[in-house]
């Protein structure tokens, strides 16, 4: 066993336990961190065959800002951790089962087929090879269509988001502060005359 | 740095105007839309219809020609495409004439309506153009977003934002399947490219275990999307949930899209594979056709039995691929055309009935109104009269020739299927004629629409009829563009 | 060696896994979208491998796509999630179930 395979197999383990505690963890804010180790390891394990550039996308789109935005939702929601798991117990074995036995299955149908002789080889490429520049390469040119494309769905996904949970409330007391700073002394303050009080009183 | 530069092909960019003419227009509505109060809010409503006019003189003097590929093969514009196209913008624009005074009624006339609703527009266009599974793909999921959020819209609605929940996760998880297969079926092709994917499994042989593997999962994202059985449960809760402009939206256009999605995927693609994916096919077909038609019957809401004749409708548009050959998919590309013109049409008469605080969605609804108004029980008599197939209305044509090409390849037994589960279905549709004629009304107000609505329902419902009396022209088309 | 295969049983699990997480899951809707970015996870192993070992970039840069439009996606889901939060008090799966026939 090469030092590469006990690296990929390491993180691999890793990542494959993450994936089963996201899915069995009782609180939710455990599964958002198990699920933030699930993408360090793979990260790791896309280093492993030289895509830099999408290992480093990984960590930095989605444990910098997908996984935030799911802990701040589960953070913001009072969810009633106790009756998470009521209902999941009583299918869990036979879940596991079936996930375990599809899993063996499709993983027979793959490494019949890429492992061994089957699998092409892996070319390392030189220390002037730069992944980075390679996808940005084609990322403007060839895919410039998938680009524009990919540019729409994000201002899509912004609309959206938005519109679905943006509320004007019209009660709410909120500070204006530049009507607060023209303010003058006469909107505010009003001087009024008065005779002096009788005496006596 | 590399020494040689690459030679950058610059972009055909007469090729995307109708996409880039909808995206331009879509991004002043969104700006405008800002800057409108409620009550010129109407101008939104104008703009849209007028963008959707645009794309399709656009698009119309475009028409024509062999199909020319684009942007490194990401992009093809062809006839089928075209057409596709022509009808996935009128079919909008209805549904967007239909809406404007259901939505101004309940205080929901608001410009991301039409926003999302144009995105899901040019998604469709892109889906329908898509020459690559990556544009199959974004345009796919620029469509399922903008749904997605569109039957959210309705937040104060409990139903509205459950069934955009269940949505959500079971579209979100087709595409992940989806992307599966595509994952697999790259890595023995090579390639994005559906053109090359096409030839190389046709030149290295279709026996691979991989690429079936693959396909099968393809397959099953597909299902999921077009919402045949066993992969339909999403659908009625859907239909039901959303509110009625929403349903009326998703219920149509996207159904071309998802009819051109299976024509690029397994067709131009993998048509090598035409033997698995036509055994998946006939199986989910057959299903579609029983379960749709007969748990249809058992419906009170009339949204929810439309969702369940969706499915039905789904079994029929998938008989006509599996017959395959031009016979088959020009079948399969004219029932979907007429079938979205329906489904309009359907849900257009619920939204006609239906008044402020007043949805018109269960059957009984229905009831009398040939007393109510004898013009709208007729036109709605022509819509179910098509959905079910019954002649001289354009269903029937529909159906008979996706069974004419089911019939040529010897597949009679799934011919005889698809008619016994059509007779079983038209008891559905015949009842809400009953209903309409034969039963007394438990509502005697009148129907109070603008006039735009009454025209164009009218018209829809007329359509019908005179398609049914000339089909011959829309059919010739379909077979032109797909010869 | 390192083989294809490896990458690909790896993507294989996580996608059974990812499955199991939506089909079980019976209480909690924020699970289910973690399963659906598992899923996604899964499906961008795949064809990070293919690329890297079939030497084709095209992989790399679906992968790019994908996880643009994951990002997209997740906003999404997430905002319908709070939208329902506000109206049903509640994320529980079991209680979706206003819609029966």
């Amino acid at each position: 066993m090469t030092f590469e395979k006990i690296i990929f197999y390491l993180f691999a383990t890793i990542l494959v336990l993450a994936a089963v505690r996201v899915i069995t963890s009782r609180n939710p804010v455990h599964s958002a961190l198990f699920l933030v180790l699930a993408f360090f390891s793979s990260s790791a394990l896309w280093i492993l065959i030289e895509a830099e550039f999408l290992a480093i996308t990984l960590v930095l789109v989605y444990v910098g800002a997908v996984m935030v935005l799911f802990l701040f939702v589960v953070m913001m929601l009072n969810i009633n951790v106790d009756v998470m798991r009521e209902g999941f117990i009583k299918y869990l074995p036979i879940g596991v089962a079936v996930a375990i036995i599809s899993a063996i299955e499709m993983g027979i149908v793959i490494t019949g087929n890429f492992s061994g002789d089957k699998s092409p080889a892996l070319v390392r490429k030189g220390a002037d090879y730069s992944n980075t520049e390679a996808i940005g390469q084609v990322l403007y040119t060839e895919y410039l269509f998938a680009f524009e494309v990919a540019a729409v769905l994000l201002l899509v996904a912004i609309v959206a988001a938005i519109s679905l949970t943006m509320r004007k409330r019209p009660n709410t007391r909120s500070q204006n502060p530049s009507s607060q700073v023209i303010v003058k002394k006469e909107d505010r303050l009003r001087v009024v005359k008065m005779d002096a009080e009788g005496k006596g009183s | 740095m590399n020494n040689e530069m690459a030679v950058i092909e610059m972009p055909n960019l007469a090729l995307v105007m109708p996409e880039m003419f909808l995206l331009g227009m879509t991004c002043v509505l969104l700006v405008l839309d800002l800057f409108l109060n409620d009550r010129n809010r109407i101008i939104t409503y104008l703009l849209a219809q007028l963008t959707l006019f645009g794309a399709v003189v656009i698009t119309f003097s475009q028409m024509g020609g062999e199909a020319v590929t684009g942007f490194s093969g990401s992009f093809v514009r062809d006839s089928m495409g075209d057409i596709l196209k022509i009808f996935i913008y009128v079919v909008t624009a209805i549904v967007f004439l239909y809406s404007r005074q259901y939505l101004q009624l309940r205080n929901m006339f608001r410009g991301e309506y039409y926003a999302l609703g144009l995105f899901g527009v040019l998604g469709m266009m892109i889906m329908v153009s898509a020459h690559s599974f990556l544009t199959v793909y974004l345009g796919l999921e620029l469509l399922s977003l903008s749904l997605y959020s569109m039957v959210a819209l309705n937040r104060d609605s409990e139903a509205s934002t459950e069934a955009a929940m269940k949505y959500f996760v079971l579209g979100a998880m087709a595409s992940g399947m989806l992307l599966y297969g595509m994952s697999m079926i790259y890595g023995i092709t090579g390639s994005l490219d559906i053109k090359e994917v096409g030839s190389y499994i046709a030149n290295n042989g279709a026996n691979n275990i991989i690429l079936s593997f693959g396909l099968v999962f393809v397959v099953v994202g597909l299902a999921f999307k077009l919402g045949a059985v066993p992969f339909h449960m999403w659908v009625p809760d859907i239909y039901q949930g959303a509110q009625t402009p929403v349903t009326l939206y998703l219920g149509a256009a996207p159904k071309i899209a998802a009819f051109a999605m299976v024509m690029r995927l397994l067709v131009d693609g993998m048509e090598a594979l035409y033997v698995d994916w036509q055994q998946m096919l006939t199986i989910m077909a057959v299903l579609s056709l029983a379960l749709g038609n007969v748990v249809a019957i058992a419906q009170t809401n009339i949204k929810r039995m439309l969702a369940y004749s969706t499915i039905s409708h789904v079994g029929f548009l998938l008989l006509g691929i599996i017959a395959a050959g031009p016979d088959g998919y020009s079948a399969s590309m004219f029932y979907v055309l007429i079938y979205a013109l329906m489904s309009t049409g359907a849900f257009g008469m619920i939204i006609l009935l239906s008044r402020a605080g007043f949805e018109a969605d269960t059957l009984d609804d229905f009831k009398g109104l040939n007393e109510r108004s004898k013009w709208y029980a007729f036109i709605m008599l022509l819509i179910m009269f098509s959905m079910a197939g019954v002649p001289p209305t354009v269903g029937f044509f529909a159906k008979l020739w996706v069974l004419e090409a089911v019939l040529n390849v010897d597949m009679v037994w799934l011919a005889a299927v698809a008619v016994l589960f059509s007779v079983i279905g038209a008891y559905y549709y015949i009842r809400i004629v009953k209903l309409m004629y034969f039963d007394k009304a438990e509502d005697n107000s009148v129907i109070v629409a603008d006039v735009d609505l009454k025209v164009v329902v009218s018209a829809n419902g007329i359509l019908m009829l005179v398609l049914g009396l000339f089909p011959g022209m829309l059919m010739a088309v379909c077979q032109q563009v797909l010869a | 060696m390192i083989t294809l295969a490896d990458y690909l049983v790896v993507g294989a699990i996580l996608f059974c896994l990812s499955l199991a997480g939506i089909f079980l899951n019976r209480k909690n809707v924020i699970i289910l979208l973690m399963s659906i970015e598992l899923m996604l996870l899964a499906v961008n192993m795949n064809f990070v491998a293919f690329s890297a070992f079939n030497q084709d970039i095209a992989g790399q840069v679906f992968v790019f796509f994908i996880l643009t439009v994951a990002a997209a996606e997740a906003a999404i889901g997430l905002a319908i999630l709070v939208v329902l939060y506000r109206s049903k008090q509640s994320i529980n799966v079991d209680d979706m179930d206003s819609m029966k026939g």
